[in-house]
């Protein structure tokens, strides 16, 4: 028996309504009573293997990155019950965008995956930080320098294992000296020779000298050494701000003059001022403020740009000092197994077993260009550390390396308003100093979390 | 006597037993518009009900939730930054929504004529809303950067030099807004162009034989018929320019809010505070407020305008 049709019509009206009507039920019925089935499926097909989130592997641009990281997780799965699985978040999502954030809001964030000092403390003060200490054995805490497992850790436990340390530096184009009629018998050594050197660089197509100009963690991680070097510091050691000081001041300033003179631009190009690739080597300016990465990244993208290294000019009453990021392997205290999770932290960069130890040195020389976080890995390395510019590095700017400091993102917002407004919006340094440090202290004075450095 | 009751009446037309006609088609058009109105409410009106509840909550982003009241309400009132974003919104809004209805209808104007010509113009003003809004901010960034960006090169033949179209607060908001006029005016183009193929020829032609020059057909036949269309582009760019994917995307690629959050409009701010900073019931609070005001002024602009109906009194 076939259906009675509505002559000319492939289906009647009365027709359509009741399949209408039976799609819109199942839609509906799908609605309200599949999800959970489907999410539960979801996450039994996720599987055992623990979630190692980062943006270097197995998607990732530098083919060194992705080997090392493929490598580390094959020798861990061929040797371990408990598997991890490499899940690869392109860097804009990772660090600036939403999917870390908003997977741990879900109660879905992964096992393992990478923070910087900047974002230690929102992540610690969330309880989602594994204690890694058990794990770590008392030969391999002390082959942690102090200034740099400090910022990772809490009452004496370690939550997070640093990878690599990443000193800031200047980097400068040998093309725009000689055609300044410079050497690197210039190369300046003081905040006014690097503004005299950097105008006498500025060219109508290219700026002198070049800073981060976009708000953001990074542009307070670049600025942090401008305000040491005048011994200045943005919190006391009673809690209180301390931002307001001469030395704030006169950072704020000397970022603000080297746009003001011309010598600095107000925007920079690429991924921002982190990349040497877009900015130095492309030309748009002669001296560029960039950590050691900057090696590898000229070199994997700029083999033939010939270019310089120093360590960053200080103030004619200061001392030098940079500062050094760089990653951490963490584990989520709430994930599948935070205990496997954190064994595999340590077993990857924490243990005195050789290949720990060579794991991290070839991060450092081979994937990537860094200073090592450990002792025996900078032994490990052996000469990589002391040729070419890796070598001025390790000899020259290194040694003056103070750890990222970690702060809440309430006092890097005011930090970061500060700068701007000076450096960009032609704000008075000292009203804008005063301001942040009367904000600095409202917000000390209610703040109950770990202790920021 | 009961058979002549049965006998069907012949002065009614013969329907079906059931719903009447009229009925049958209220049910059709209710289940045609059923799935997407259960879309609206799960994945708009549930997360806009789920808001509200986040907005007296402090959230930390990691399952912790303490019931705070009104508290991030209160703290809006307190946030310079708040006010900050609030008055640039309103500025992007002001700068962005007369000149996309002025350009949008100007351009409608320009090709409403159908000819070959014209075609090709419509899609040039229109391909630019096909673009990835993360495309055309990346673009124009390169377009205007400082120095060697095209934009810079050409504005000294206009005797302008030396100007950070996206580095000096006093420009990066002016720039935003040309940037989102160029990618959106395309779209309010077609709008008016619907409008104006609305509008009977017959009138033109009769205003002509009494003499009326184009500037008279303009402001007494075309805009009073535009009214319903003017009314739709006023509220719709409204509501972009205030909440719209281009109000994010371009600002949050092209400047992330600032220099010193000159450009940092309300809802780049709220992603910051929910995505950067973890202040996800706050964030929730502003976006309630920014709802409710949307919602207060597409109301108020509705009664002023009787909703862009023309009225025959």
């Amino acid at each position: 028996m076939t259906d009675i049709k509505t002559p000319g019509n492939g289906i009647s009206r009365r027709q359509l309504i009741r399949k209408g009507a039976l799609f819109a039920g199942a839609g509906l019925a799908a609605g309200l009573t599949g999800f959970p089935y489907i999410n539960r499926m979801a996450v039994r097909a996720q599987g055992t293997p623990l979630k190692f989130w980062q943006f270097y592997a197995p998607g990732g641009q530098v083919q060194s990155q992705v080997d090392w990281f493929t490598q580390m997780i094959s020798a861990w799965n061929d040797s371990h019950e408990q598997k991890v699985e490499l899940e690869y978040v392109p860097n804009a999502e990772y660090i600036n965008g939403p999917k870390l954030a908003t997977s741990f809001a879900s109660n879905e964030g992964p096992d393992i995956f990478l923070i910087s000092p900047g974002d230690f403390l929102r992540y610690y003060n969330g309880g989602v930080l594994q204690d890694l200490t058990p794990h770590i054995d008392d030969a391999t805490k002390a082959d942690f320098p102090e200034s740099v497992i400090a910022n990772r850790m809490v009452d004496g436990k370690i939550y997070g294992i640093p990878m690599e340390v990443e000193p800031m530096a200047m980097y400068y184009s040998v093309k725009a000296f000689e055609e300044a009629g410079l050497n690197e018998n210039d190369v300046p050594k003081t905040w006014d020779e690097l503004l005299e050197v950097a105008k006498k660089l500025t060219t109508p197509n290219r700026y002198g000298v070049l800073f981060e100009t976009t708000p953001g963690y990074y542009q307070n991680f670049t600025w942090y050494p401008f305000l040491w070097q005048g011994g200045g510091e943005f919190q006391t050691k009673d809690g209180k701000s301390a931002f307001d000081s001469p030395a704030t001041v006169q950072a704020l300033k000397f970022w603000q003059d080297a746009v003001n003179s011309g010598a600095a631009p107000r925007q920079v190009l690429g991924n921002g001022a982190n990349d040497a690739v877009a900015n130095l080597a492309a030309g748009y300016c002669a001296i560029q403020n960039v950590g050691i990465w900057g090696i590898s990244q000229l070199a994997g993208n700029a083999k033939d740009f010939q270019y310089g290294v120093f360590k960053l000019p200080t103030p004619a009453n200061g001392k030098y000092v940079t500062v050094g990021g760089g990653w951490a392997f963490v584990a989520n205290a709430k994930g599948k197994s935070p205990d496997a999770a954190a064994q595999f932290c340590a077993w990857a960069l924490a243990s005195m077993d050789k290949g720990s130890v060579q794991r991290v040195a070839d991060w450092c020389t081979k994937a990537k260009s860094d200073m090592p976080p450990r002792n025996s890995a900078l032994q490990a390395g052996g000469d990589a550390f002391k040729q070419g510019n890796i070598g001025t590095f390790a000899k020259d700017i290194h040694p003056g390396t103070r750890a990222e400091p970690r702060v809440p993102p309430e006092v890097y917002k005011i930090i970061s308003d500060a700068i701007q407004q000076t450096q960009l919006g032609g704000a008075d340094p000292q009203q804008t100093a005063t301001a942040a440090s009367q904000q600095l202290d409202a917000f000390l004075a209610s703040y109950s979390g770990a202790p920021i450095l | 006597m009961r058979r002549h009751q049965n006998k069907p009446d012949q002065s009614q037309p013969i329907r079906p037993k059931g719903l009447s006609a009229k009925h049958r088609e209220w049910v059709a058009g209710y289940l045609f518009v059923l799935p997407d109105a259960i879309g609206l409410l799960i994945f708009l009106g549930l997360p806009m009900a789920l808001s509200l509840v986040l907005a007296v909550f402090e959230v930390n982003g990691f399952g912790g939730y303490r019931f705070v009241g009104f508290a991030n309400f209160l703290r809006m009132g307190k946030d310079p930054l708040f006010w900050q974003a609030a008055r640039v919104t309103a500025l992007y809004a002001v700068l962005l929504v007369p000149l996309l209805y002025v350009c949008g209808l100007g351009l409608a104007l320009l090709v409403q004529k159908t000819n070959r010509f014209n075609a090709v113009m419509r899609a040039m003003f229109f391909a630019p809303h096909m673009v990835s809004l993360v495309v055309v901010a990346v673009v124009w960034q390169f377009m205007v950067v400082d120095k060697i960006g095209v934009i810079n090169k050409l504005t000294p033949l206009l005797g302008i030099s030396g100007v950070s179209f996206l580095g000096d607060p006093q420009f990066a908001l002016v720039t935003v807004v040309f940037v989102s006029l160029w990618f959106l005016m395309g779209f309010y183009m077609l709008i008016f162009l619907g409008g104006l193929q609305d509008i009977p020829k017959e009138y033109y032609e009769a205003a002509k034989i009494d003499g009326a020059t184009a500037y008279h057909c303009f402001w007494h036949i075309t805009l009073p018929l535009l009214k319903p269309t003017s009314f739709f582009v006023l509220m719709v760019s409204m509501v972009a320019a205030v909440a719209g994917a281009q109000a994010f995307d371009i600002i949050y690629v092209m400047t992330k809010g600032g220099p010193a959050n000159s450009t940092s409009v309300l809802i780049v701010y709220i992603y910051q505070q929910a995505f950067s900073f973890g202040a996800f019931g706050y964030a929730a609070a502003m976006s309630s407020v920014l709802v409710v005001v949307l919602m207060l002024v597409t109301a108020i602009f509705f009664v002023m305008t009787k909703g862009g109906r023309f009225n025959y009194d």
